[in-house]
């Protein structure tokens, strides 16, 4: 190893090169001489044999190919003599890969030095497997390795190895080393004293647990010991303390193992664990020597983790917070790297989102630190945090930031500035301004995407046009403006020019000059806007002002001939339209309001961060309800705007000759044209520009904030399913099914089913009668979920359209399905989601109630008395109006019972009923069948007793009415059966003390006219 | 899992690279390079951790240590802990030192077999082996010790096998 003379000079020679070239010649020189001296094996002897494989490792990693000697090398290993076989082993974990053929030849020369007593013979091979071990390794060394690493009579060098080389094989056929009995001597092998053998064996249970946790349960108390051991610093030599503590290195790996176990139940266990981790916690501090700096941090942030990973009591949480908020203030720049990344991930806990807002204008000063790694981290922070409260000072820190920014961030940056500004922005012309500056600010970096949606949400809503418009116009007085900037503010300006027009500097004319002195800065794709803003000032020019119109027309007379065909066309079309008078107007109205669609800017970020896991963008995804931007009324796409305003802005895909051709039909109406242009094509055709990935809206149709769990009725419905359980003994549940599925029938995201291996969030969408929810199935693990399926088993009212899930879920990684539900008729059927999957060799199969239940598809209404009482009235009596005394109702609180009512979308109408006792409520429900139906309901509860009350509701629609009722009741009763007295609403029975008005002399049958009479 | 362990100088030469998932030359002088454009622009004092997932893939962690001319790197993923990571780099470099008195680029450089010794003993397919520098230094030890006693005999069947060749 040392002195070899041969090496060092080839090194100086190396060193000595002028330049590549020279390298390269020198390379070549040495590997024509080493592959001379292979041949001519008998003058080989055993040092010039590993001065030779040094040389080409050398050349190796100076990134030259040695494509010879790998026979050779593979022979060597079954050498007798130890020079010659550790040359062996080192250029062959080196030069080759698991899948070589020789390699294959040397399984029996490895197994032979592994099970042989010579241990430097044992620590080579086991090197080589642990290194470059495959398959076929596996199948035949495992027991023989597992063996060395519990005798007693091998020393802990060669355990240390045996171990981690276990671990390359287990990773290479998991069914090798899970044999049984295997997970009892893992437990005793935890027991062990030497450090540096139980710091390998504790990363072998790492991937032992995540693999399978179940059957290493044993271990966990184990990993508990060895913490307190190191935490305590029992038995522990001085050279395995490093700077002080007791080898972090076990530390970590052992807080690492037990983050996989999903919770510890043992009490003493858990209590003991948590006297460690309290420990860790308050005992760290910042001290000056980085080195112990760093070791003491490292234990820190993984006890941070498996707290988080604990779910420890809130106490203890706020404790890991306030630490958090410390440490994104030290001057020490990897703890505060750490800190923010950590706090990151703790947004995943939804009830610290608060306490980490307390911090935000230290993660703000962190968009500045000198570290573009910080930077990062930060930025990945404020997305991650930001909401409706605090949206604006985040967007315009973003926006500030963006101007000194590096470029490699900036994309990122305004990419996230846009969707913030979209899906938090407290009023429309806040959004409006973002997104000018941005495109201002950083125009190469903003992609067409983002001034498309600002197109749409202007044109979609009409008090924002005059604004953008104003805006618009202040922007191209700067005197060089970014291309996209001259886009949309010729598009807004074309649109909305004229709402401006008694503004000083916004008559058509001067607004044609700025827009036209730009005309010769852009490039191609650009003049077609144009020329549609110049034709649109034309046509806003009432009366017609001959000199513009005389200056945009020779600008049409211009184009003509141009090469490019969509400006060509658009030139000559508008120059013949213009000449229409009347029929121009029509040709050139305003557009029409698009569609809504869902912003592909929130689609793209999802894309761009798909890989990573750990993206604020894919937590914020699953963890928070969407709260983007509501756009104008759905505005009733009825597909057919005025053909006229279609035809002639035609894209290039358009004949020319066939528009020509009307036109010049000498008494031609344009109506003429209609018939030869199919419409909807042009329509989509001219959109085309403008419309963002037909994805469906993800702007959600307000579904109030997500409700407090508190809001949960606490209902036991004996149908919830279960996942088939005996399947799956290596499979664990976590949470509870039935509570998860109540909690989803009340709010729009969330997780619907989690167990060890898989976790499979929901988000919805409702508008009227359809819902569009997307199913993320996400793997947990570090290998990958096979055969996963998922079958939809709908009730009869649904019609649902759930897109093909991928067979196989790769490690660590989410899939998206989008399930398209439409209702059909009323009904409190739910559909099912058969899902199951296989992780390793078992299957696991789980049927999950889908949270489209009645109440999605309610609108909440309020009404006035005025709107209520003459409906009420009408509704005459059963089968569309029912009352019923309903008992064992859960106690609520009046105030209480109305947020209950509002969390289901069915109004409280406060004040209607003059008794405060009572509540009346309102609700449109929607499906197919019925359409917007208009439901009505009162309640009558009786202070002296309130586990009962009296309900009516009524509709236009007898089953309605029905599923309603009875929806209503399941949400207000704690055991759905029982009490199903359906007692008639008149007071004749005698055991009908219940929701009678106090004033008995209005007693009545009818509470709507009772309630009618009052008014 | 540590994916990659690299040492380079300020230059951007390597001086050792070791891949613990197998790579293609070509690839592994890719990632070296992309490596090293992105330390070499970073200035003092700041953090040792570097976002690399555009070189090594979605979840993949590089920290780094710079001594006088020379970057120690570590890429690994995320089932290890950043900051033991960096610790284990000192590990290795402290080992290093206790190796050659006060390491500096020249010996790392001409001692590249004792270098890989002094890592295999650290990193073993692309897990810690060995935290304890003294323990690493006895392991080197012992395979030196072994090397040295078969040059010694190798010596004579090497002048009796050249005698044979004539």
């Amino acid at each position: 190893m040392t002195g070899m003379r041969g090496l060092s000079v080839f090194i100086s020679d190396i060193r000595n090169c002028q330049n590549k070239e020279a390298e390269r010649l020198r390379v070549d020189k040495e590997l024509g001489n080493i592959r001379t001296c292979f041949k001519n094996e008998k003058v080989l002897t055993p040092y010039k044999k590993k001065k030779y494989v040094w040389k080409m490792l050398y050349i190796h990693m100076l990134g030259y190919d040695v494509d010879f000697g790998h026979m050779e090398a593979v022979s060597l290993i079954s050498a007798p003599k130890y020079p010659e076989k550790q040359v062996g082993y080192i250029v062959t974990s080196c030069l080759l890969n698991e899948n070589n053929d020789f390699l294959k030849l040397a399984i029996n020369t490895v197994r032979n030095d592994i099970i042989g007593r010579n241990e430097t013979f044992q620590c080579l091979a086991l090197t080589l497997v642990g290194n470059i071990g495959g398959r076929d390794f596996s199948e035949s060394l495992a027991p023989d390795v597992q063996k060395l690493l519990i005798s007693s009579s091998c020393r802990p060098l060669v355990r240390k190895k045996a171990a981690l080389c276990l671990l390359r094989l287990f990773r290479k056929n998991p069914d090798a080393v899970n044999v049984d009995g295997w997970a009892d001597r893992m437990a005793q092998l935890l027991d062990e004293r030497d450090i540096g053998v139980l710091t390998s064996s504790t990363s072998l249970l790492v991937a032992l647990v995540s693999n399978n946790h179940e059957a290493y349960s044993s271990c966990l108390p184990k990993c508990v010991k060895i913490l307190e051991r190191l935490s305590r610093n029992q038995d522990v030599p001085q050279e395995y303390t490093y700077y002080g503590i007791p080898s972090p290195w076990l530390q970590v790996k052992a807080m690492r193992a037990l983050q996989y176990f999903p919770t510890i139940e043992d009490p003493s266990t858990r209590k003991a664990l948590f006297e460690v981790l309290q420990r860790i916690l308050m005992g760290t501090d910042v001290v000056k020597n980085v080195n112990k700096n760093n070791a003491s941090h490292a234990v820190l942030f993984e006890a941070l983790s498996l707290v988080m990973h604990l779910d420890a009591e809130k106490e203890m949480m706020s404790q890991c917070v306030a630490l958090l908020g410390k440490f994104i203030s030290v001057r020490e720049p990897n703890i505060r790297y750490l800190g923010l990344e950590n706090m990151t991930r703790m947004l995943m806990i939804t009830d610290v989102q608060d306490i980490i807002k307390k911090h935000q204008s230290q993660i703000i000063t962190s968009l500045k630190d000198p570290d573009i790694s910080i930077r990062r981290r930060a930025l990945d922070l404020l997305y991650g945090m930001c909401d409706v409260s605090n949206a604006k000072d985040i967007v315009e820190e973003l926006l500030q930031y963006l101007s000194t920014a590096e470029f490699s961030m900036r994309e990122e940056l305004s990419l996230k500035a846009a969707i913030l500004a979209e899906k938090f922005a407290p009023d429309l012309s806040w959004y409006v301004d973002v997104i000018l500056q941005l495109i201002d600010k950083a125009g190469d970096f903003v992609s067409d995407d983002i001034w498309f949606r600002v197109v749409q949400f202007v044109t979609n809503n009409e008090d924002l046009q005059p604004y953008a418009a104003s805006k618009a116009r202040e922007y191209l007085d700067k005197i060089a403006i970014h291309e996209t900037m001259v886009k949309v503010s010729a598009y807004i300006l074309g649109e909305y020019g004229h709402l401006l027009a008694r503004q000083p500097g916004c008559s058509a004319s001067e607004l044609f000059n700025i827009l036209h002195e730009k005309l010769p800065t852009v490039s191609t794709p650009t003049i077609p806007i144009l020329l549609s803003t110049y034709a649109k000032l034309l046509m806003h020019t009432q009366p017609p002002d001959p000199e513009l119109q005389k200056k945009i027309w020779a600008v049409f007379k211009k184009y003509e001939s141009c090469i490019d065909v969509e400006i060509q066309q658009r030139a000559v079309e508008y120059f013949e339209l213009s000449k229409k008078g009347a029929a121009f107007m029509d040709v050139l109205a305003e557009m029409p309001k698009f569609p809504e669609r869902q912003s592909s800017l929130i689609k793209k970020a999802e894309d761009v961060e798909d890989t990573a896991d750990q993206s604020a963008i894919k937590l914020r995804a699953q963890q928070q309800p969407s709260n983007a931007l509501v756009l104008a009324e759905p505005q009733p796409v009825n597909g057919a705007p005025s053909p006229l305003k279609v035809p002639i802005v035609s894209g290039s895909t358009q004949d020319p000759d066939s528009v020509a051709r009307s036109l010049s039909q000498p008494n031609g109406t344009i109506g003429n044209i209609d018939p030869q242009i199919p419409s909807p094509d042009l329509l989509s055709d001219l959109l085309g520009p403008l419309a963002i990935e037909a994805a469906p809206e993800a702007v959600s149709t307000d579904q109030h904030g997500p409700i407090g769990a508190e809001g949960v009725p606490e209902e036991v419905d004996g149908s919830a399913i279960v996942p088939v359980e005996e399947q799956t003994n290596s499979t664990e549940l976590i949470g509870n099914i039935a509570e998860r599925f109540h909690a989803l029938c009340l709010k729009d995201s969330g997780v619907l089913y989690e167990d060890s291996h898989v976790q499979i969030g929901i988000k919805a969408e409702w508008r009227g009668h359809h819902g569009r929810l997307v199913l993320f199935m996400g793997n947990k693990n570090t290998s990958p979920l096979t055969s996963v399926q998922a079958l939809i088993l709908p009730p009869a009212h649904l019609k649902l359209d759930l897109s093909p899930v991928p067979d196989t879920i790769p490690p660590r990684a989410q899939v998206q399905s989008p399930l398209e539900v439409m209702n059909i008729r009323p009904s409190r059927d739910v559909a099912v989601l058969d899902f199951s999957y296989k992780f390793g060799t078992n299957m696991v199969n789980a049927k999950l109630r889908i949270p489209a239940t009645l109440n999605k598809f309610l609108q909440p209404l309020q009404l006035t008395s005025e709107e209520f009482f003459p409906q009420w009235r009408a509704l005459s009596g059963p089968p569309l109006k029912l009352q019923e005394v309903v008992r064992g109702v859960r106690p609520l609180a009046l105030p209480e019972m109305a947020n209950l009512f509002n969390s289901f979308h069915v109004t409280v109408c406060p004040g209607l009923d003059p008794n405060p006792n009572n509540l009346v409520a309102s609700t449109t429900f929607y499906s197919e069948s019925t359409g917007a139906m208009l439901c009505l309901a009162r309640i009558e509860t009786d202070p002296a007793d309130r586990t009962q009350l009296r309900m009516t509701v009524g509709s236009g629609d007898p089953s309605l009415t029905f599923e309603l009722k009875e929806f209503i009741k399941e949400q207000l009763i704690t055991i759905p059966m029982g009490s199903r007295a359906i007692v008639p609403a008149a007071g004749s029975g005698p055991a009908q003390p219940v929701a009678q008005p106090p004033s008995p002399a209005t007693l009545a049958d009818d509470p709507g006219a009772l309630l009618a009479g009052l008014l | 899992m540590i994916k990659a362990v690299m040492m380079m100088n300020t230059q951007g030469k390597p001086r050792l690279a070791k891949f613990y998932d197998y790579t293609p030359v070509e690839k592994q002088q890719e990632l070296i390079r992309g490596v090293f454009s992105v330390l070499c622009s970073r200035p003092e004092n700041v953090s040792n951790f570097l976002e690399i997932d555009s070189l090594f893939g979605p979840d993949s962690r590089l920290v780094y240590k710079h001594y006088a001319t020379l970057y120690f790197v570590l890429v690994f993923d995320g089932s290890e802990n950043e900051l033991a990571m960096l610790d284990l780099i000192q590990v290795l470099v402290e080992t290093l030192d206790k190796c050659f008195s006060n390491v500096c680029e020249l010996d790392i450089v001409f001692n590249y077999s004792k270098m890989h010794a002094v890592l295999d003993e650290i990193v073993f397919g692309g897990q810690v082996l060995e935290t304890s520098s003294a323990e690493v230094m006895k392991a080197v030890e012992e395979i030196s010790k072994l090397e040295a006693a078969s040059n010694s005999i190798s010596l004579v069947p090497k002048s009796v096998s050249g005698w044979r060749g004539r």
